[in-house]
């Protein structure tokens, strides 16, 4: 997995590449958490992520979470069709912020 | 078509990429829609990373190795995981509610969706757990 933070005003945008599993979500979440933690509004954009599997779904909970927390959000964009369907699988459409 | 193919891989969250692309293999030789191939692919990822997870909790590194078969008989999958973890027993496993949103607990919700049955046997000489899941294709 590799990623590409971009900035703009109080929007950090997390651009993930790859396939998001077990063995890279500390990774994902060393990114993405702290710019939560600092009250920044988080888009997730996953058109480039090809497969994520249970550990990455947590990684997308912890984050809408940790948002709600913080009075700010996470919204996971341009999701490729099979991350859309793992998602749904997993009846999260509805609750996290789908764009 | 009939198959079978296996391949150890070491126990770790590092190996779970070449789970898949072992998986994905495979499945190329089988003719299946690709979604139903991505979800076996997510079924066997998450049965393998299970192994790593739980079966090795509380363990930092080992050189242990778990095997994965796939075989495929008359239209029956039948996917055999064995593991030297700690013994599982079935009766403790259970996923989350999917309405108590947090993170984890998913990954057996994902097998039990995708296959038809999930049964741990005993009846491997060397190994500790045995997993077979099982989808009419």
């Amino acid at each position: 997995m590799t990623y590409k933070v971009t900035e703009e005003a109080n929007v950090s945008t997390v651009f993930l590449n790859g396939e998001i599993d077990m063995d890279v979500t500390e990774k994902a979440k060393e990114v993405i958490l702290p710019l939560v933690e600092a009250g920044k509004e988080v888009h997730l954009n996953l058109k480039d992520v090809s497969y994520m599997d249970s550990s990455g779904i947590s990684v997308l909970i912890e984050s809408h979470q940790k948002a709600l927390e913080k009075n700010t959000k996470v919204v996971v964009k341009e999701v490729s069709k099979s991350v859309l369907k793992v998602i749904m699988m997993a009846k999260l459409e509805q609750i996290l912020n789908l764009e | 078509m009939n198959l079978s193919e296996s391949k150890d891989f070491l126990v770790s969250s590092a190996s779970l990429k070449e789970v898949r692309t072992f998986s994905r293999d495979v499945f190329e030789k089988i003719n299946l829609p690709q979604e139903q191939k991505d979800e076996l692919v997510l079924a066997i990822a998450e049965a393998a990373q299970n192994i790593v997870k739980h079966g090795y909790k509380g363990v930092d590194s080992t050189t242990d190795r778990m095997e994965i078969k796939i075989a495929l008989n008359d239209g029956k999958l039948e996917i055999g995981f064995f593991d030297k973890g700690k013994a599982v027993v079935p009766e403790n496993i259970q996923h989350r509610q999917l309405d108590d949103i947090k993170p984890g607990g998913l990954g057996t919700y994902f097998i039990k969706q995708i296959m038809d049955g999930a049964v741990f046997k005993k009846d491997e000489k060397g190994w500790v757990n045995h997993l077979v899941l099982t989808k009419k294709i």
